[in-house]
C-alpha cells in the first residue's frame, strides 16, 4: 500500500520544474502561434481555427498520416516479436549474456543523422558491403527511384536500430521470473511454448506495453532517420508525418506547422492515454499469482 | 525432435541477429581505415591510419567531442537529482493527480522533437543559452527525465517498504532517508538510469542541431559539417566510429548490471 499523501508533490516538483521550462512552456507556445499567421514573430495576427481545418481538408496531411501509420504497423509487428525472440535466445551463461548483449546494443550508440550514411554505404553498389552482393540476387541498383526497395531500406535500417532497446527491455523482464517458477514447469511437463505463454509472457506484459509505446511514437514520427534516405521520394512516398512537418518548418510557415504540431501532440497524447487504460485492464486481471 | 533441437536453434537466431547487426559496423570500420580522398601520396582504397589521424589534427572535431562529454555530463547532472525525488514519490506516495502527471511526463518523453523545436529555439534564444553546451543539456531534459523517471521507479519499488517504516520510526524525514538509506540501495539503479541518459542524449541530433547554429556543436553535427562537395566519407566514418567508443565502454561496464536485470516499473 502506498502512504496517501499530497506532499508527494514537493517531491515531484523539481522535475516538474524543468519538464514545465523544456516541455510546457514550448508546448503553450506552439499552441498559441498554430492560431495565428506569422509573417514575421512580430507581427502577427489571429486567424482562429483556420489552420486546423485547412490542414484536416488536405489530402496532404491524411496521405502522410496514412503512410505513418503503416509505417508504425510494419514495424512493431516486426520489432516487437524480433526483440521477444532474440531476447529469449540470450543464453543462460553469465559471461555469454554480457557479450551478446553489449553486441546487440551497438546500434543505439551509434548518432542518428550517422545511420542513414552508414547504410546508403553498405548499400553503395561500388564500395558497398551489401551493395555489390544484392545485385546479383535481383535487386535494383537505382532502388532509390521505386517504392518499395525505398520503404525496404527505411524499415530495415529502423529494425536494426532499434530492435535492440526492445531486446534490452524484454531481457531485463524476463530475468526477474524466480527460477522456481521454471522448476515448477518442468515438474508439470510444460513445453517451451506453455513456459512462454503462461510463465514469461505475463512477466513481460508491463515492459512489453512500454516497448510498444516507445517504438510506435518513435517510428510515427521518424525523421531524422527517413529524410537523409530519400527526402521523402520517391514522389513523395516517403513523406511521413514528421518529415513533412519539417518541411513546413524549414518553409518558415508558423502557423501551418504549429498547427500541425499541436495535432501530432493530440495524437501522441491519445495513445499515452490509451496504453495507461490498457495497463488499468492488466493491473485488475491477477496475472502475477496465476503464475 | 524440435524441442531437442530448441537450444541449437536459439543460438542460431541469436548469431544471426548478430551478424546483421555487426554488418553496417564491419562496413563503418573498413571505410574508416580506408583513404576515399585522393591525396599525392596515396591512392584511393588504400589502407591508412590517416582518417584518424586527421580526428586528432581537426581542432573543430576535437572540441566537438569534449562539447558532446560535456553536455551529456550537465545532462545527467541535471536529471538524476530531479528524478530520484520525483521517481520516490511516484513508487511511495498518492498524491492527488499522481496517474495523470505521470502520463503527462511519459507524454513529453513520446513527443516528437521536431514538434518542439521552434519554440524551445525561441525560448533558449530569450534566456541566452542558444549555443552552448548547456542549451542542449536542457532541451535534452525532456525526454531524459521521464524515462529517468520510469527506470528509478522500478528500482525503488524492488526495496522493501519495511525500510522506509524503520527509518521514520527512527525519527528520519523523507529526505534524509532517500539520501542516508535509499540512494545505497538503488545505486546500481542511478547507474543503469546514467547510462541510459548517455545513451539517448549522445546520439540526439534534432535538438542539437537546431541549438547550435555556430558553435558548441556536438560531434553529430561536427560529423554533418564533413559532408561538402568531396566528402571524405573514411574520414566520417573514423569520427563515427570514435564517437561510438564511450558508449561501448560504459556499455561493456554496465553490462552485468543489463544482464541482472534492471528493473522496469509501469507506465
Amino acid at each position: 500500500m502506498k502512504t496517501r499523501s499530497n506532499v508527494g508533490w514537493t517531491f515531484v516538483l523539481p522535475a516538474l520544474l524543468v519538464l514545465g521550462l523544456v516541455g510546457l512552456i514550448p508546448l503553450i507556445t506552439v499552441v498559441n502561434y498554430s492560431f495565428f499567421e506569422i509573417f514575421i514573430l512580430d507581427s502577427r495576427f489571429w486567424v482562429g481555427t483556420e489552420w486546423y481545418s485547412e490542414i484536416i481538408s488536405s489530402g496532404r496531411f491524411w496521405a502522410s498520416f496514412g503512410r505513418s501509420t503503416l509505417f508504425s504497423a510494419l514495424i512493431l509487428t516486426i520489432q516487437i516479436p524480433l526483440g521477444i525472440a532474440i531476447a529469449l535466445c540470450i543464453p543462460q551463461r553469465k559471461f555469454w549474456v554480457g557479450v551478446s548483449l553489449c553486441v546487440v546494443a551497438l546500434p543505439l550508440l551509434v548518432p542518428w543523422n550517422m545511420i542513414p550514411s552508414l547504410w546508403l554505404s553498405l548499400l553503395n553498389p561500388d564500395t558497398g558491403l551489401l551493395g555489390r552482393i544484392l545485385p546479383a540476387f535481383g535487386w535494383p541498383s537505382d532502388w532509390k527511384f521505386s517504392v518499395v526497395p525505398t520503404w525496404l531500406v527505411i524499415i530495415v535500417m529502423d529494425v536494426w536500430h532499434w530492435t535492440s532497446l526492445v531486446v534490452i527491455l524484454c531481457y531485463s523482464a524476463l530475468t526477474t521470473v524466480p527460477a522456481a517458477h521454471y522448476q515448477a514447469a518442468a515438474i508439470d511437463g510444460a513445453g517451451p511454448w506453455q513456459v512462454f505463454r503462461f510463465i514469461q509472457l505475463p512477466k513481460l506484459y508491463n515492459v512489453l506495453l512500454m516497448a510498444i509505446l516507445l517504438r510506435f511514437m518513435d517510428s510515427f514520427m521518424i525523421y531524422t532517420e527517413a529524410f537523409p534516405i530519400n527526402a521523402g521520394g520517391p514522389n513523395g512516398a516517403t513523406m511521413f508525418l514528421a518529415v513533412d512537418l519539417g518541411e513546413e518548418i524549414k518553409a518558415f510557415n508558423y502557423g501551418p506547422s504549429a498547427a500541425r504540431s499541436v495535432l501530432y501532440f493530440m495524437i501522441v497524447l491519445t495513445v499515452a492515454w490509451m496504453f495507461s487504460k490498457a495497463q488499468g485492464k492488466l493491473d485488475d486481471v491477477p496475472t502475477e499469482k496465476a503464475a | 525432435m524440435l524441442i531437442r533441437a530448441l537450444p541449437f536453434l536459439k543460438t542460431t537466431a541469436l548469431l544471426a541477429f548478430m551478424v546483421f547487426t555487426c554488418l553496417p559496423l564491419v562496413q563503418l570500420t573498413l571505410l574508416s581505415f580506408t583513404a576515399t580522398l585522393a591525396t599525392p601520396n596515396m591512392d584511393v582504397g588504400s589502407l591508412t591510419l590517416g582518417n584518424y589521424r586527421g580526428i586528432w589534427t581537426d581542432p573543430n572535431l576535437r572540441s566537438a567531442f569534449l562539447n558532446s562529454i560535456a553536455y551529456v555530463l550537465i545532462n545527467i547532472c541535471i536529471t538524476i537529482p530531479v528524478a530520484i525525488p520525483a521517481a520516490y514519490a511516484f513508487s511511495r506516495i498518492s498524491f492527488l493527480g499522481d496517474k495523470h502527471l505521470f502520463l503527462a511526463f511519459i507524454a513529453f518523453r513520446i513527443t516528437p522533437p521536431v514538434v518542439l523545436t521552434l519554440p524551445i529555439f525561441q525560448l533558449f534564444s530569450a534566456l541566452g543559452i542558444v549555443n552552448s553546451t548547456f542549451g542542449i543539456a536542457l532541451a535534452h531534459c525532456l525526454f531524459n527525465v521521464p524515462i529517468s523517471i520510469w527506470i528509478l521507479q522500478g528500482f525503488i519499488s524492488a526495496v522493501p517498504k519495511e525500510m522506509d517504516e524503520t527509518a521514520f520510526i527512527d525519527g528520519y524525514s523523507r529526505p534524509m532517508f532517500i539520501w542516508k538509506f535509499l540512494l545505497p540501495q538503488i545505486a546500481s539503479g542511478v547507474a543503469v538510469t546514467a547510462f541510459f541518459c548517455f545513451m539517448f542524449s549522445w546520439v540526439e541530433v534534432v535538438f542539437a542541431r537546431i541549438l547550435t547554429t555556430t558553435n558548441g556543436k556536438p560531434i553529430s553535427m561536427a560529423i554533418n559539417a564533413l559532408f561538402g562537395f568531396q566528402t571524405d566519407i573514411g574520414l566520417v566514418m573514423a569520427v563515427t566510429l570514435a564517437s561510438m567508443l564511450p558508449g561501448v565502454v560504459l556499455l561493456f561496464s554496465m553490462r552485468n548490471h543489463l544482464s541482472r536485470g534492471f528493473k522496469i516499473g509501469r507506465v
